[in-house]
């Protein structure tokens, strides 16, 4: 380490009253014109500290900041609980899921009505059928259902209860 | 004859524990202890004066918020400055690069000898304007080597470097403070 880094070393002590010059380092810091400039800088910097404005109530700033981190605290818990609703929010939806489309689907009845839309899919009984004959089914598909039972639905309430029973046993076969 | 007990001041470190154990009055402690240096911190950073106590309010909020981020390998002062100087960043970052610095307007000297003291007054400015342009890491070095007297390792713990480059930050800083203090 050579006499110039030593000083340096040194300078923060001496400028703060810690620690005094000795005389070799007083002779030095009279002819070396880096460490002078350094140690004028060193001092200039605890002037402007000394300088500086004060705060004049720190009482204050201590019953501030007493505020601020209760309520930095009380939405530090609210958030926690926002966090964990939402947590469980999604847990149960997540389940929710995994039950919806985990379920096995369920037979359909064999007594079903066949819906519109149904009877447009493919059977492959139709596969041999010509096309006269798909005209004929066709025809027979379209043909207004009422008709085919000899009854308007409008007029049920005009029959007697045994006409009804009759025709009921005539559907169900 | 019994010797008085002595009533020894309690650490930084004790008094961050007693903090964290619920005891209040620690902080208040450790407020007047250190707040005035923080102050001062910011101040020769580049600080207006007016803003100085809205400032140390903040970097003293941020600091509680998150004492257990204070591992003790710096003190508790140099810490706080490293808080301190993230507000003061992001004040200017805030402020859209607009420099906080404000021309000191104090009052006129009634010492012996007004113009000595005058011109020693706009040294400290210049090196207040000087500082404010130096680079965040040899702005911190430099102030905390010469206004609180820590040593490069000390410094190295508290900015997160080792004590090498603190040095090498520090003489670029007297370097460059030089020119702009002559």
């Amino acid at each position: 380490m050579n006499r110039c880094t030593r000083l340096s070393e040194r300078m923060p002590e001496v400028a703060r009253h810690r620690a005094t010059w000795a005389p070799d380092e007083a002779a030095h810091l009279a002819e070396c014109a880096d460490c002078r400039g350094e140690w004028e800088l060193t001092l200039l910097a605890r002037r402007l500290e000394a300088h500086a404005p004060t705060i004049t109530e720190p009482s204050k700033l201590v019953t501030t900041l007493h505020q601020r981190l209760a309520e930095d605290r009380m939405a530090r818990q609210r958030a926690r609980r926002a966090w964990s609703f939402a947590g469980a929010a999604a847990v149960a939806a997540a389940i929710l899921v995994a039950v919806t489309f985990d379920r096995p689907a369920e037979p359909t009845p064999a007594t079903r009505p066949i819906a519109g839309a149904e009877a447009l899919v493919p059977l492959p009984e139709l596969e041999g059928l010509g096309a006269a004959q798909l005209d004929t089914l066709l025809r027979s598909i379209d043909r207004p259902s009422t008709g085919s039972s000899g009854l308007d639905a409008s007029t049920l309430g005009e029959h007697e209860d045994g006409e009804l029973e009759q025709l009921l046993a005539t559907w169900e076969g | 004859m019994s010797a008085s007990p002595v009533l020894e001041t309690p650490s930084d470190h004790a008094l961050a524990a007693a903090y964290r154990a619920g005891d209040e009055r620690a902080a208040a402690e450790l407020v007047r202890r250190h707040a005035p240096a923080v102050g001062r911190f910011l101040y020769s950073s580049g600080a207006g004066r007016d803003e100085i106590e809205d400032l140390v309010q903040e970097a003293l909020f941020r600091a509680f918020r998150r004492l257990d981020g204070w591992r003790g390998e710096a003190s508790f002062r140099s810490w706080l400055f490293v808080i301190a100087s993230n507000v003061l960043r992001d004040e200017y970052r805030r402020r859209k690069g607009r420099r906080m610095l404000s021309l000191e307007d104090r009052d006129l000297p009634d010492r012996a000898d007004p113009h000595a003291d005058l011109a020693a007054r706009e040294a400290e400015e210049r090196l207040r304007r000087g500082l404010a342009t130096l680079p965040r890491l040899q702005r911190e070095v430099f102030l905390l080597r010469t206004q609180q007297g820590s040593d490069y390792r000390e410094i190295a713990a508290a900015l997160g470097t080792t004590p090498g480059a603190a040095r090498v930050h520090y003489h670029h800083a007297v370097k460059r403070l030089k020119e702009l203090v002559r």
